[in-house]
């Protein structure tokens, strides 16, 4: 019950934070929600917890993204 | 001096609560002319009608929101379940179960309560959100939140 949790907040987080995603909120959510219903079979915890980790990765790694095109646009605007 | 008490008066004319900001700089001036010995040009006409407009309303709305009624919630939370693109507003009523009638799936359900939070301003914590699976039962949590009643 405590991973089901674990992975509602993991997708709530995504969702929040793929508001500004380049190509578009509705493209995100799409890719998101296949993303996750792909795996709601999943019944082993170990993998589950594997798969909860690879989501944190991606949280990374859209900040990442953002903070990267702010420093671009930065860049580009300044012409530093 | 005569142009400052110009310029305070340009500003009082302009609105009410600037009027009242402007009162306590208004009477200092006053007081030096009467040191100076000199009546000032056109304090009368400026004074007598300030005093009258003094009074300023007790009550003070900053963003106030329109009372919520049961029935604002209701229209409030079906609008925002038939602005949602995976349900069929034609199937929508206040009872269909989220998962059973409207076929949405638990993610989506997730995703309405996110829309809920983000319609009415406040965060519903997961173990509540788990139990709110009816248009019903969120129009009854909103309600208990903001303390209406029948």
């Amino acid at each position: 019950m405590s991973l089901r949790k674990e992975v509602i907040q993991l997708y709530k987080t995504l969702l929040h934070l793929g508001k500004d995603y380049p190509s578009g909120y509705e493209f995100f959510r799409t890719r998101l929600h296949k993303a996750f219903m792909k795996n709601k079979d999943e019944k082993d915890p170990e993998k589950i917890k594997k798969m909860i980790a690879h989501g944190q990765y991606i949280v990374k790694e859209l900040e990442t993204l953002y903070m990267l095109k702010k420093y671009r646009t930065l860049k580009r605007r300044y012409d530093l | 001096m005569s142009g400052l008490i110009k310029s305070v008066r340009v500003l009082s004319r302009n609105s009410s609560y600037l009027r009242a900001v402007a009162i306590r700089p208004l009477t200092v001036i006053a007081n030096k002319h009467k040191n100076y010995d000199q009546p000032p040009v056109t304090s009368s006409s400026v004074f007598a009608p300030l005093s009258q407009r003094l009074v300023l309303p007790l009550e003070r709305c900053y963003s106030s929101k329109p009372p919520l009624t049961l029935k604002l919630i209701t229209d409030r939370v079906l609008l925002v379940l038939k602005l949602y693109d995976k349900v069929n507003p034609d199937k929508l009523t206040l009872d269909s179960h989220f998962i059973n009638d409207l076929g949405l799936d638990s993610l989506d359900h997730v995703e309405v309560i996110m829309a809920m939070e983000d319609e009415f301003g406040f965060e519903i914590p997961d173990g509540d959100a788990e139990k709110l699976l009816k248009p019903a039962d969120i129009v009854r949590y909103v309600a208990d939140r903001e303390d209406i009643y029948e």
